[in-house]
């Protein structure tokens, strides 16, 4: 199942400050409409605040930000559950929406537990983040990676970037990394074990229809507390 | 899976539509936006891994920031942009990468609502018409020669009926022309330093050396030196969301190096996020309080034998005032800061107790943090505009500086204090490369002029501060200065240089009022912002895209830039100086004068003249080579020259990065020469010294005759601070504005441009932040609407709540373009400027940090943002 060429991203949490420049080179890159975001930047906070001698003082507030895409799962259940096989997986584990075949009956969006396949009411298709695949091959970096002015994110093959990053594939609020084998590995935020412990929340403000606040869906809206 | 069905028949029609060869245009989508042309999406997907041409274009505003970009264009097209790409990257010789914003810029540049004609509002007739209609009559088309025609007729009414003391015009180019007219009122302001404007050049931190040139850019070490900090104190300074670009990398290498950091601010920043070892949740407008009580306990605390707190030798040598023993000359020695510290005259000590009741922080805390500070070796005081942008924070800088005088964290490798902000945040000291002068020479102006820095000397010249511009045009009557109100009668308003005076101004409900006065209003644009919505002529201006560039030195020390037109200016729009010209022949001015220099002109000069820092670090030496070629190209009378690199690199590449390294030659290290000698090295103060007694400051503040401050940095309350959230202090009974509010640069503009972009409206919803402690009380939920009145105006917006902010305070991003609800006087856009005031205190500094205001629950369901209708006008008339 190891796939020795597969790709993936890295992301170094502890540096990411949520400005969107990863989204809006990504948008430029891609022409992509607004509602459509094939990265998304979560922003996860907590903490409260307690009433000390008249005065409040602030209880482990935190906040830190996720910039994720599609991550290119090893084991991708938007594959499984398209009906028309319009999702492949290429030989670099890049995870393909065929948009000739695509139906846009959205199975994959419900399915993907990081809301990586994005629906286009104008293009009626399903679309998503192909890490930028024609960049790639005129040896060019995806426009995310270029784009991020912390230089907090990275890409190359797995192996490379667990060898350099460690394993780490899932923090709070992303599912548990066992689900799908996401190809991300993360560096994480210095208060994601010491303050966050599962209990603070994604503050993006969602909308009536989840999907279209910053392309973040259903299913981390889901894990909202 | 249960919208299948539905899904499947949208699907049927639009492939219906696609094969019937019908372009699907969604209002909101991309290729709606993008451009006014049309590009199948064949042709883009072609051109995304095709190599077009790359242009190199800048990134022009204010944003703190300073980035390298450029245009892919194909047959006038932009299809994408990219950053830098010029250098490999490393933390030593970074690339300037650019910010979402620049990221989004040709959303921005060929927006679907871009002006695209010169256009008048319907009812406007000569004289004015009716004026009430401003803001919501119907626009006409107009061709350029009405236009003109329309703004010198009514330039030439105004000045003979009323004089040119009734033609007011803020900037830009076709300040020019009205200077050779005659002239007009002018406006000044400290809207970015604040109080930092006059009192940090009077107190010493930004006192000019003779002959080594600097001022706020100089007054930290360079982003070299601050790796050498054990820790760096961030008071109120979120470069993550006010100095986009680099700075915020360059404070993560500082942090990488060892230093640690405490953020005091009343936000949990996104700086923090990534910074903060230690947070200090300060109220906003009390940090002057809340310093005082960090001093009173280093003095309380300090044993020079077994607990050596303050740097006296510091103090004895390089400042004046502090204690009796040490005042300047001709002052009354018991007007000492250390007495006033203690309490001696007023009888209140300023502890920390005092101080924690005032600004929220708990007596203990502010104990252990001026402990740590002064404990530790190596340490930067930094601090922003931000704090000094509250009423009655004249004395804030000063306090400031004091507590670095006291620990001695000035002049020596990994010591500093002082303000680390916009282009030189995090990064201190004069610029290591920059451009020559373009030899446009300046036309006097005989009516108006004159700034804050030329006043406290009787003002001859009319110039409205610019808090007074709308009770000025309403009232007729200005601040002058001291005893001096003078009177101003706005007849003609200029708004040239692409400003949004209604929207980035405080007191903005008075300006909707204010801005229906003027007989008549003219100004440039590139979209319909708030300022051009009220005005009676519109004239769209060409972005930088359109035009030539000149050599572009107003970024970080490093870098400079040169930009090239991207694009044929688009629809109708011309360059500002153009309409000058063509304003200026009409009025029978000479237009030679008016552009003393042709661009190709002031592009040789600023080439020719551009300098870099030597290798060694002692002088400058020339940038460019330029040949007989570049010139002929250019198209001036010029000689060639050698330099660094050639003019025709800098052309292709647009950028120009002096790369460094931690050894290098490059460091600046503010104050070094003065502390180890301040006799041999005074500063331009008049004692020489850094002056925590300052009369020059207390006579200048004066001056101006609104408040006035004593010589030593005592504490005053803001006007609508948090003292004034309550009715009576003493029982702590709130008042009917019991929160506080304060406003921030935020992600989806600089200033207030690019508010009308929709990938940055999707990426920065414009909410309003509280604490949950708040919202809770008054029933509000996460994502509610809400509505929020202070004194001066009401916003709707909905609630962000978040544990970020502190409780009892609540913000907002400035800039917002405001949707005003005429009838209910409120502004569904959001603007920051309709909940402040324009409340004007001491050296004329605004209040936007210090507001005050409630919220409630608001009933209504606010639209998200970015699925507001752009402002497009003339939509049927496609540019081919
Ligand atoms: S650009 Fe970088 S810092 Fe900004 S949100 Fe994306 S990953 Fe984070
Ligand atoms: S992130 Fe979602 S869309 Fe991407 S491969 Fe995994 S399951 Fe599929
Ligand atoms: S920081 Fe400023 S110059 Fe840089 S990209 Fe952003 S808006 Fe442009």
């Amino acid at each position: 199942m190891n796939n020795k060429n597969q790709l993936g991203f890295y992301l170094d949490s502890g540096a990411c400050i949520g400005c969107k420049a990863c989204i809006i080179a990504c948008k430029d890159k891609n022409d992509l409409p607004v509602n459509i975001n094939w990265r998304r930047v979560i922003e996860y906070c907590g903490g409260s605040w307690n009433s000390e001698k008249g005065n409040f003082v602030p209880s482990g507030v935190y906040v830190y930000y996720l910039s994720v895409s599609c991550q290119h799962c090893e084991s991708p259940p938007c594959l499984e559950a398209c009906p028309s096989s319009a999702i492949s997986k290429g030989d670099d584990g890049i995870v393909h929406i065929d948009q000739e075949k695509c139906i846009h009956d959205q199975s994959c969006l419900y399915a993907c537990p990081y809301d990586a396949p994005q629906f286009g009411s104008d293009t009626a298709r399903m679309s998503k983040c192909d890490m930028c695949a024609d960049l790639r091959a005129i040896d060019k970096n995806p426009a995310c990676v270029d784009a991020c002015p912390l230089r907090a994110l990275s890409w190359g093959k797995m192996d490379e970037l667990r060898e350099k990053y460690g394993n780490i594939t899932a923090i709070d609020p992303l599912p548990d990394g066992s689900i799908t084998s996401p190809s991300m590995i993360l560096t994480p935020h210095r208060h994601t074990r010491l303050l966050s412990n599962g209990k603070g929340h994604v503050t993006d403000l969602p909308e009536k229809a989840p999907t279209e606040i910053n392309g973040i869906g259903p299913n981390i809206i889901k894990q909202l507390k | 899976m249960k919208n299948a069905t539905t899904s499947r028949r949208n699907f049927f029609k639009t492939a219906g539509m696609l094969a019937a060869g019908i372009t699907v245009l969604p209002s909101n989508s991309i290729k709606g936006a993008l451009l006014p042309y049309k590009i199948s999406p064949v042709v883009k997907r072609h051109v995304r891994s095709v190599e077009g041409k790359w242009v190199p274009v800048v990134c022009w505003h204010d944003c703190g920031g300073r980035c390298a970009l450029k245009a892919l264009v194909v047959n006038n097209k932009i299809l994408r942009v990219k950053s830098d790409d010029t250098h490999m990257d490393t933390p030593d010789y970074p690339q300037q990468r650019a910010c979402l914003r620049g990221r989004s810029q040709r959303m921005q540049v060929c927006g679907p609502d871009r002006l695209k004609y010169p256009m008048r509002r319907k009812s406007w007739a000569p004289g004015g018409g009716d004026k009430s209609l401003r803001g919501k009559d119907e626009w006409v088309r107009i061709s350029w020669d009405e236009a003109l025609d329309i703004v010198v007729n009514e330039l030439k009414r105004i000045k003979e009926e009323y004089g040119n003391e009734s033609i007011f015009s803020p900037g830009g180019e076709i300040k020019r022309t009205l200077n050779l007219f005659g002239g007009c009122v002018d406006s000044w302001s400290n809207d970015s330093l604040g109080s930092w404007m006059g009192s940090g050049k009077q107190i010493g931190l930004y006192a000019k050396k003779p002959n080594n040139g600097f001022d706020w850019v100089g007054c930290i070490g360079d982003r070299m030196d601050m790796r050498n900090c054990q820790l760096v104190v961030m008071w109120g300074v979120n470069p993550a969301w006010s100095s986009p670009g680099s700075p915020t990398y360059n404070f993560l290498q500082v942090k990488k190096a060892g230093a640690k950091f405490i953020f005091i601010d009343p936000f949990y920043s996104s700086s923090a996020a990534i910074l903060a070892d230690d947070w200090y949740p300060v109220r906003p407008g009390t940090d002057h309080a809340m310093i005082l009580g960090i001093m009173h306990t280093l003095l309380n605390e300090d044993n020079p034998v077994n607990n050596p707190l303050i740097d006296w030798d510091f103090l004895n040598r390089c400042t004046v005032g502090f204690d009796k023993y040490h005042m300047p000359e001709g002052a009354d020695p018991s007007e000492n800061f250390k007495d006033y510290l203690l309490g001696k005259n007023d009888g209140q000590p300023k502890d920390a107790e005092w101080a924690a009741e005032i600004c929220g922080i708990p007596a203990a805390r502010i104990k252990i943090l001026a402990r740590e500070i002064a404990n530790t070796k190596k340490v930067a005081l930094l601090t922003s505009w931000a704090p000094a942008r509250v009423n009655n924070s004249d004395s804030w800088p000063q306090a400031f500086m004091t507590l670095g005088c006291m620990t001695g964290h000035i002049g020596e490798s990994g010591r500093m204090t002082g303000t680390s902000i916009h282009i030189a945040t995090g990064n201190g000291g004069p610029p290591l490369v920059y451009a020559g002068n373009t030899g446009l020479e300046e036309i006097p102006n005989q009516v108006g002029g004159g700034s804050n820095y030329t006043r406290g000397r009787p003002e001859e010249k009319l110039s409205i501060p610019g808090n007074q511009i709308w009770s000025a045009i309403l009232t007729g009557e200005y601040t002058a200065g001291k005893d001096r109100n003078r009177k101003v009668d706005i007849r003609l308003m200029y708004l040239g240089g692409v400003t949004n005076m209604l929207g980035s101004r405080e007191g903005q409900k008075k300006g909707f009022e204010a801005i229906k006065k003027p007989d008549f209003i003219v100004c440039h644009a590139h979209f319909l912002n708030t300022t051009a919505q009220y005005s009676d002529v519109v004239l769209p201006v060409t972005t930088q895209w359109e035009r030539d560039g000149l050599l572009q030195d107003d970024g970080n020390r490093e870098v400079i830039f040169l930009g090239s037109k991207a694009i044929e200016p688009l629809f109708e729009s011309r360059d500002d100086m153009w309409i000058a010209k063509e304003i200026g022949a009409r009025l029978g001015l000479d237009t030679r004068l008016i552009e003393s220099a042709t661009q190709a002109q002031q592009l040789y000069n600023s080439a020719s003249g551009a300098m870099v820092i030597k290798d060694d670090g002692k002088g400058y030496e020339p940038l460019l080579t330029i040949t007989e070629e570049d010139i002929k190209n250019i198209g001036v009378v010029g000689s060639p020259q050698k330099g660094r690199i050639t003019f025709k690199e800098l052309r292709e590449k647009g950028v120009y990065q002096v790369p460094r390294s931690p050894n290098d030659n490059f460091r600046h290290i503010p104050l070094e020469d003065f502390r180890k000698d301040p006799v041999k090295n005074p500063l331009t103060t008049r004692s020489g010294k850094l002056e925590i007694h300052c009369s020059d400051l207390a006579e200048f503040v004066a001056a101006f005759g609104w408040s006035v401050i004593k010589p030593i940095p005592e504490y005053v309350q803001p006007i609508e601070g948090y003292e004034a959230s309550f009715s009576d202090w003493k029982t702590k009974t709130k008042s009917k504005y019991p929160l506080q509010f304060y406003s921030v640069h935020y992600l989806r503009r600089a200033g207030s441009t690019y508010d009308n972009v929709s990938w940055l409206r999707e990426a920065w919803p414009q909410e309003f932040f509280i604490n949950p402690l708040d919202a809770e009380v008054r029933g509000i939920n996460h994502g509610d609407t809400i509505k929020a009145t202070s004194r001066h105006g009401t916003v709707i917006r909905r609630a962000h709540i978040t544990s970020r902010i502190r409780p009892g305070v609540t913000s907002m991003g400035a800039g917002a373009w405001s949707e005003l609800d005429e009838k209910l006087g409120v502004d569904n856009a959001g603007s920051s400027n309709m909940l402040a005031g324009d409340i004007t205190t001491g050296q004329g500094t605004s209040g936007w940090n210090s507001c005050l205001l409630e919220v409630e629950k608001y009933g209504k369901e606010l639209i998200p943002d970015h699925k507001w209708p752009a402002r497009i006008l003339f939509k049927n008339e496609i540019h081919e």
